[in-house]
């Protein structure tokens, strides 16, 4: 009886349970196992953790970048800079229609010399045209001339707004740190913009007889625009006449622009966002105004993706669908680790390949040269025919290709071809995967309808397999439109909206993509300036895609998969 | 009629298939022949010894009045001014990184993807063993499985700009080892994570019930009878992570990477100093020396054997995650 008692005071809990527990050591109520379950617990969460982690730095050094370009457009607006750039606009007008005219000039002597006309005979048929070309030129240079005179007076505003902001923000920091005479010795000036703002408008008189003067010679001048035999040249006469037509109607447009302009119009609010989203212009440090608009690096970054994709897919579905059902099994086993092989490709190191190899190779394929002509001089005599032979091969060739001959080695298809190549191994992986889980009774069905392998793949296995080769190439997709060494090196870093006009030529211009600009340029940037926070807003975009792209793939797995049973 | 067309259509994908390999091949063979001839000689010891064993210097291209030219390391330059003066010199044009080898940048590479691959593995098994061994389903787990693949999908270049932002500015680490560890860790993540919940979902349920019925606790179980036989399927995965990782490059060029450094990573005044230093690597020295040197024959061999030592030490990774696979599979059966 004592004994029972004696085990009681041990240990209170009920017999069967002291018996059977195995863990008699606890901390906080808690038995070694729960201990260890939590720990593993806590620790499964750090996925969400760092990706709201990624969420929150990402956006707390983003967001800034609103209220500061809205101050960036504000003083664009005040200083009068917007003022400048509605003539500047008038200027720009005036030169694309010259432009127009080069290229009119460019392309008949291009056609005269192709003809075999020696160039003292071309300069003397052309001569008309040339002639008027000048004169078109420089009837601009009086309003050339306005617009750098105004262009300086409006940035003069602009640079005493921003020396006067340095010193006040100089000011506070004195003041903070103590120090007031240092303070009261910098002195800051307040800008009188409607002042600077009535300077400006006092010189749309002169603007306005500048125009007038401008109509009266481009009137007479558009009338002894040169005759030509050339039916081409006609239809581009009558084009460029419609267009200096249309230019000089619109000389009033601009007048009343500048008349009903005003320094405190304000400025809407969203207007900060939509510039940045829907902004044709990505200008930094410049000394004039800086535009932070994202559409030519988005525009940059789709080009580039659309076409490796373009290149990719089929490659990749092709070779999945190769692989699962035609090849034998040693080719399977040699194939798939080497593709595999491909994918750990550095892809700085595919960046090399193309700054080094590729752009070049690619530009003198166009100009016709498939073997370098130095490399082919050091061959034996006896084997130099055969490339010699294929330059020439080659010449006809790309003379029919409409784009070429080429003028940048790192365009959209250099960089295209190589994220081609990143993005192969993840479309073939996926999609091998999706073949491969779709059931094998389906093939056996098809084959005992009668079906041939051919008619199986294409009508029953790929359709059955669809989702996942979707998603298999949003993740390429999303592979491909995130990678940033490849087109740092290789997409030509000019950020400008491809000039899509030319249809499929827009595939040999360069372009710079968002990653890669965020790359470029974060090494020099400024903490905490408007321009660093523009990268971050970008790097938020590509957050927020890759995100999107990966929940649309999710989105086709789950909904279209095809019931297995 | 259709017998033939079935077969054109075969050809068809046998040529896309056949394609991508003849690209990749020709990559393989270009950077592997001007790469290999910069690393490998012809005399003994057959291997370039100073380019995997100095820093990187200038290259001095001096042309001679008696019509010699020399190509002259930083270094050999200085000497030949101090004996020889420059009298004698009629051209000078100097490379920058052309001369001396790619040392500091191989070190750094391996001391980057060890470190961030410790952190990495740490914290990707024992996610995975929560995910395979304990969780039961519920919100939370679909929450975390969720966050598991969106982070594999974010791109390279945004876990630089969090790593930037977090580390190098807000914790004050500045462009160092440790951020760049942090950063490469929680990018290789989901790849461990996903690789070794798959190993550990390999091993048979018979383990665990018998482990649990022969009295073992939850734990017991875990450590003694899963993860033993997970473990080198662990490992195949996260070999495939070193790789990915060591070819990374937009993550680690403001958290990690320095353009030049010329002292080796512990030569650091006080220990601490090695953490909260940046380290050269090697993907971004060959960035560097492509990008912003130009292309040319003096360049050519920087340019080309940083490449090929860079892909081969990739392979080299790759291949021991597919050999040592391969080694599982026929080890473990069951």
């Amino acid at each position: 009886m004592s004994a029972k008692t004696d085990i009681k005071r041990l240990d209170q809990r009920p017999m069967h349970e002291a018996v059977l527990s195995k863990n008699k050591f606890r901390i906080l109520g808690l038995s070694m196992d729960q201990i260890i379950h939590y720990f593993f617990f806590g620790n499964a969460w750090i996925a969400i953790l760092v990706l709201g982690l990624i969420t929150f730095s990402l956006f707390r050094e983003g967001l800034g970048f609103f209220p500061q370009n809205y101050e960036n457009l504000q003083m664009y607006r005040q200083c009068g800079l917007e003022f400048v750039d509605i003539i500047k606009d008038q200027a720009e007008a005036h030169s694309a229609l010259t432009q127009y005219l080069d290229k009119m000039l460019d392309r008949k002597n291009g056609e005269l010399r192709k003809g075999g006309m020696d160039e003292g005979k071309i300069a003397e048929a052309t001569a008309p045209l040339a002639q008027f070309r000048k004169d078109f030129d420089e009837s601009s240079i009086p309003l050339q001339d306005f617009v750098r005179e105004l262009t300086q007076q409006a940035a003069a505003v602009k640079e005493r707004w921003g020396v006067a902001k340095e010193n006040s923000i100089a000011r506070e920091q004195y003041l903070k740190a103590g120090s007031k005479d240092e303070a009261a010795k910098l002195e800051v000036e307040t800008v009188d913009f409607r002042k600077e703002s009535e300077a400006l408008k006092a010189q749309i008189p002169r603007l306005v007889e500048i125009n007038q003067t401008l109509k009266k010679r481009l009137g007479l001048l558009l009338l002894e625009f040169p005759a030509s035999d050339d039916p081409k040249l006609k239809s581009q006469a009558v084009h460029f006449k419609a267009a200096a037509g249309k230019y000089i109607n619109a000389f009033p447009d601009t007048e009343r622009k500048l008349a009903n302009w005003s320094y405190d119009t304000t400025i809407p609010v969203h207007e900060t966002l939509t510039r940045f989203l829907f902004g044709p212009q990505w200008v930094t440090q410049s000394f004039w105004q800086d535009w932070y608009g994202m559409v030519p690096l988005f525009v940059g970054s789709l080009a580039v993706s659309v076409v490796a994709l373009v290149i990719a897919v089929p490659l990749g579905v092709g070779a999945a669908v190769y692989i699962n059902q035609v090849a034998n099994i040693h080719e399977q086993n040699l194939i798939k680790p080497f593709i595999e092989f491909i994918a750990v490709i550095p892809s700085v190191v595919l960046g090399f390949f193309g700054v080094a190899i590729l752009g070049t190779a690619i530009r003198d394929f166009s100009n016709g040269i498939l073997f370098d002509p130095a490399w082919v001089a050091h061959l034996p005599a006896f084997i130099q025919w055969l490339p010699s032979g294929l330059n020439a091969a080659a010449r006809t060739l790309t003379s029919w290709v409409p784009f070429f001959p080429i003028s940048e080695r790192l365009n959209i298809i250099t960089a295209g071809i190589l994220l081609a190549l990143m993005g192969v191994p993840a479309i073939f992986t996926f999609s091998e995967d999706a073949l491969n889980n779709v059931p094998k009774s389906y093939k056996e069905a098809s084959f005992a309808l009668g079906a041939n392998r051919l008619q199986t793949i294409l009508r029953i296995l790929i359709p059955a397999s669809l989702s996942g080769i979707i998603s298999a190439v949003l993740l390429g997709f999303g592979r491909v439109i995130g990678e940033t060494m490849v087109v740092l090196l290789c997409a030509g870093n000019r950020i400008q909206i491809p000039d899509f006009t030319q249809g499929l030529g827009f595939i040999f211009q360069p372009v710079h993509t968002m990653t890669g600009l965020v790359a470029q340029e974060i090494p020099e940037v400024v903490k905490n300036s408007l321009q660093y926070r523009a990268l971050f807003m970008l790097a938020i975009m590509l957050f927020l895609i890759s995100l999107l792209i990966n929940y649309i793939a999710q989105v086709f797995v789950r909904k279209f998969k095809i019931s297995v049973g | 009629m259709s017998k033939r067309f079935e077969a054109a259509s075969f050809w068809v994908f046998r040529l896309a298939t056949y394609l991508i390999i003849a690209f990749a091949g020709l990559i393989f063979l270009e950077i592997g022949w001007k790469g290999g001839r910069v690393v490998f000689q012809s005399t003994a010891p057959f291997v370039n010894v100073p380019f995997l064993t100095e820093s990187p210097e200038s290259l001095h291209v001096l042309t001679l009045k008696n019509g010699e030219t020399l190509q002259l390391g930083d270094r050999a330059y200085r000497d030949y001014l101090n004996k020889n003066g420059s009298d004698s010199i009629a051209d000078e044009k100097s490379q920058v990184y052309a001369a001396g080898g790619i040392f500091p940048a191989i070190v750094g590479t391996v001391l980057l993807v060890a470190g961030s691959m410790v952190i990495a593995m740490t914290l990707g098994v024992i996610t995975a063993t929560y995910l395979s061994e304990y969780s039961r389903g519920g919100r939370a787990i679909v929450l975390i499985r969720l966050s598991i693949m969106n982070l594999a999908g974010v791109p390279s270049i945004v876990f630089g700009m969090w790593g930037y932002a977090m580390f190098v500015l807000l914790f004050k680490w500045n462009v160092s080892l440790l951020s760049g560890w942090f950063t490469l860790a929680f990018m290789v993540l989901p790849i461990v994570i996903t690789g070794s919940e798959e190993s550990l979902r390999a091993v048979p349920q018979g383990f665990r019930e018998g482990s649990l019925a022969l009295g073992a606790t939850k734990w017991q179980t875990i450590y003694e009878n899963v993860l033993p036989y997970a473990l080198p399927g662990i490992l195949t995965s996260s070999i495939m992570g070193v790789a990915r990782i060591a070819g990374e490059t937009a993550a680690i060029m403001f958290t990690a990477a320095y353009v030049v450094r010329d002292k080796l990573p512990w030569e650091v005044d006080k220990w601490t100093d090695f953490f909260f230093s940046g380290v050269m690597a090697l993907p971004y020295h060959i960035f560097v020396v492509s990008a912003r040197v130009p292309q040319n024959e003096y360049t050519e061999k920087v340019q080309y054997g940083s490449a090929f030592v860079f892909l081969f030490i990739v392979m080299l990774i790759a291949l021991t995650s597919i050999l040592l696979r391969i080694h599982v599979r026929k080890k473990f059966k069951w």
